[in-house]
């Protein structure tokens, strides 16, 4: 398993396209990506019903809440913060909030403000911490066990429900041309989260603070206010998960993004294998939001896959988590050596 | 006394821990008649079998600088693996199997930590949805059960009033582990790439060596810690067990490990354990939620974070005019000597 890039010896006579991959690469990255490639490709022939229009727009709805959540999470990821470890509590603090609100009765756009209020707040706090030196991991793994407790201190973890008709039905249940409404709020936000990495001010700061943070600062781009707006983004994000979950179900409960919930694995750990199988670098200053979406879309491509073929959900979860450990290996070998990997 | 004052100036983070200990434990036993009682300590000592053990792994791999996110999923994977064998194989070698594959789990881990030179926490995000998946493949997507219940009755046996075999064993587990990290060479080295990372690797320490222990170690306190839960309760979840790490972590950072790495001990684990386990007993003897031990935990956490960050940013700051001091002070000689030139 020799994995060092051969040190540019071409050989006279020009080699092969397999030859120069290897030479560029690695024996054991081609032949993972290969035996991945071949058992996709596989997969999407024999499953049943797989390529239709149809199933298509399946994958994309499967995909939008994980994806809107991991396209937040890509600017912390991107501006060198790591990840927050509070995706889910953040979001199960914002569902309790939205469904507290709607069954007080104030309405849709209250409620929304208001919860976009509190996930505000919560990203704030983090971000603060962070900001100010604390390590994302370990703030995050405090700040989630202290907004579950809050959530389900608040919630009395009890079911909150508001009865239909309520204002929100249109984002959890109506569609625009054809695709559920909350597909189109993840087209959106991706889009428009592209376009800010790429041509506004800020998103060129992210990338600067994420890849040098003491040029950043030599510079006036302090991490501290950074940390602040990208966890507020990430919170901002995950409260808009929430509240199109909860319009869809009419409900809210501190479990509902947990794996107790019967979801195939919890959301938090989901969101952060987006960010990573999409290839961002978890060290700050490269990646995309685009590759987070298209990261959501892919993860979901394969649990549809493997729904279609009929399996349950361990090795489904087994298959997300390979899919990671093999992304992040493989991610690395290219890497090897260059600036993004230390 | 003397001695006393100079031991507390020399371990400021241990002595903290010892305080707070004391305190949290004289609160409840104050507000609380059955705290303060041979039973209790019983509990909290079954409790301090697994949590200290979790609370163990974590505070080796933050001396060494990095943190081990799977160690919930690899306990949960052990836990499941020993209910599900015990039945047909013996306790015995179930929970030798359990342990074994954990402690491979953690090897490898570290091995490819190593040699990607990639962050712990990168690559054991992506092994705890991994092992999340085999535990789920292991229990069948079930709740494993034992069916016969002498083993769960021996390993909570009463021993010496406050033990069982369970919390024995893993107090073994800590004095060797102790001496280990204190007394060889092996341990030393943990502690030198944890506080000072380019320096060890720039005066010959091989990376592979110490990342590979420190996780074989973490993946042998998840597997073992899981064998306790799972033959206790007699029952084992794939997706349980997460709330170790939370509960770990607090230990670990009460118990006086530093983020950056380099800082901590195994007696410092101990008491940040005794501490998380005191308050948890605690709070279930005053009747409180579950999710209420869990929002504690994390004000807690983040408490310390803060403590940590402030005399981080002190830190720094002290240096900065230290500096500045010295420049100042290099500038007035260089002036004094110019001025006497000209004269």
């Amino acid at each position: 398993m020799n994995t060092d890039i051969a040190v540019g010896q071409t050989a006279p006579n020009t080699p092969g396209w397999l030859a120069r991959l290897v030479d560029r690469y690695s024996w054991l990255v081609v032949i993972l990506v290969a035996l991945f490639l071949v058992t996709f490709f596989y997969g999407m022939v024999t499953a049943p019903n797989f390529l239709t229009l149809f199933n298509f727009k399946t994958i994309i709805r499967d995909a939008a809440l994980v994806g809107i959540m991991a396209v937040g999470l890509t600017f912390v990821t991107l501006s060198g913060n790591f990840f927050l470890l509070s995706m889910k509590e953040t979001a199960a603090l914002a569902i309790i909030a939205f469904a507290t609100a709607m069954s007080q009765g104030y309405g849709f756009e209250l409620a929304f403000l208001f919860t976009m209020a509190v996930a505000v707040i919560a990203g704030g706090l983090q971000g603060i911490l962070i900001g100010l030196g604390g390590n994302p991991i370990v703030v995050t793994l405090g700040a989630a066990g202290l907004f579950f407790g809050v959530a389900s201190w608040w919630s009395d973890n009890l079911v909150v429900s508001f009865r239909r008709p309520h204002g929100a039905e249109w984002l959890g249940s109506g569609s625009f041309l054809g695709l559920p409404n909350i597909t189109v709020a993840f087209i959106i936000i991706a889009v428009v989260a592209e376009l800010v990495l790429r041509y506004t001010n800020f998103g060129r700061q992210v990338y600067l603070i994420g890849a040098n943070r003491a040029a950043g600062k030599a510079t006036g781009h302090e991490n501290f206010s950074m940390a602040i707006k990208t966890c507020i983004i990430a919170s901002a994000c995950s409260a808009f998960v929430a509240i199109a979950f909860s319009a869809q179900v009419s409900s809210a409960h501190v479990n509902y993004f947990s794996s107790s919930f019967g979801s195939s694995g919890d959301m938090t750990i989901l969101v952060i294998a987006t960010v990573m199988v999409a290839g961002n670098s978890i060290m700050g200053g490269f990646g995309s939001s685009l590759r987070s979406s298209l990261g959501a879309v892919f993860i979901s491509t394969v649990d549809n896959m493997m729904v279609l073929h009929g399996f349950n959900s361990g090795p489904r979860v087994l298959a997300v988590g390979l899919m990671i450990v093999f992304s992040i290996i493989v991610f690395a070998l290219v890497r090897r050596g260059s600036r993004v990997q230390e | 006394m003397a001695k006393l004052k100079n031991w507390i100036i020399h371990n400021p983070d241990l002595a903290f821990a010892i305080l707070l200990a004391v305190c949290v434990y004289s609160y409840f036993a104050i507000t609380n008649d059955l705290f303060f009682t041979h039973r209790t300590s019983y509990a909290i000592m079954e409790r301090f079998a697994v949590l200290g053990l979790v609370g163990l792994a974590l505070t080796l791999c933050i001396i060494a600088g990095e943190i081990d996110l799977s160690i919930g999923s690899n306990a949960a994977l052990a836990a499941v693996i020993v209910v599900r064998f015990t039945d047909s194989l013996g306790a015995g070698t179930a929970a030798l199997i359990a342990m074994a594959v954990a402690t491979v789990v953690g090897l490898i881990q570290g091995y490819f930590i190593a040699y990607l030179r990639i962050r712990a926490i990168v690559l054991t995000v992506g092994t705890l949805m991994l092992l999340r998946g085999v535990a789920l493949f292991a229990a069948e997507e079930k709740t494993v059960m034992l069916t016969d219940f002498t083993v769960p009755d021996f390993i909570s046996e009463k021993m010496f009033v406050y033990f069982s075999p369970a919390s024995l064993l893993v107090i073994g587990v800590f004095v060797i582990v102790g001496l280990f990290m204190n007394y060889t060479r092996y341990g030393r080295e943990i502690y030198a790439i944890g506080g000072a990372r380019k320096e060890a690797l720039a005066s010959g320490i091989d990376l592979k060596r110490p990342m590979i222990i420190v996780f074989a170690i973490s993946g042998f306190c998840a597997g073992l810690g899981g064998v306790i839960i799972g033959l206790r309760s007699g029952t084992a979840q794939a997706l349980g067990l997460q709330y170790l790490l939370l509960a770990g972590t607090v230990a670990a950072f009460i118990g006086g490990v530093s983020i950056l790495g380099g800082r901590g001990g195994v007696i410092g684990a101990a008491i940040g354990t005794l501490t998380v386990n005191f308050l948890n007993t605690g709070l279930v003897f005053n009747v409180t939620p579950a999710f209420m031990v869990q929002l504690y935990l994390g004000v807690l956490l983040m408490v310390v974070i803060i403590f940590q960050t402030g005399s981080q940013i002190f830190d720094t700051y002290q240096r900065r005019q230290q500096i500045l001091g010295d420049v100042d002070r290099m500038r007035d000689e260089l002036l004094a000597r110019k001025r006497e030139v000209e004269i």
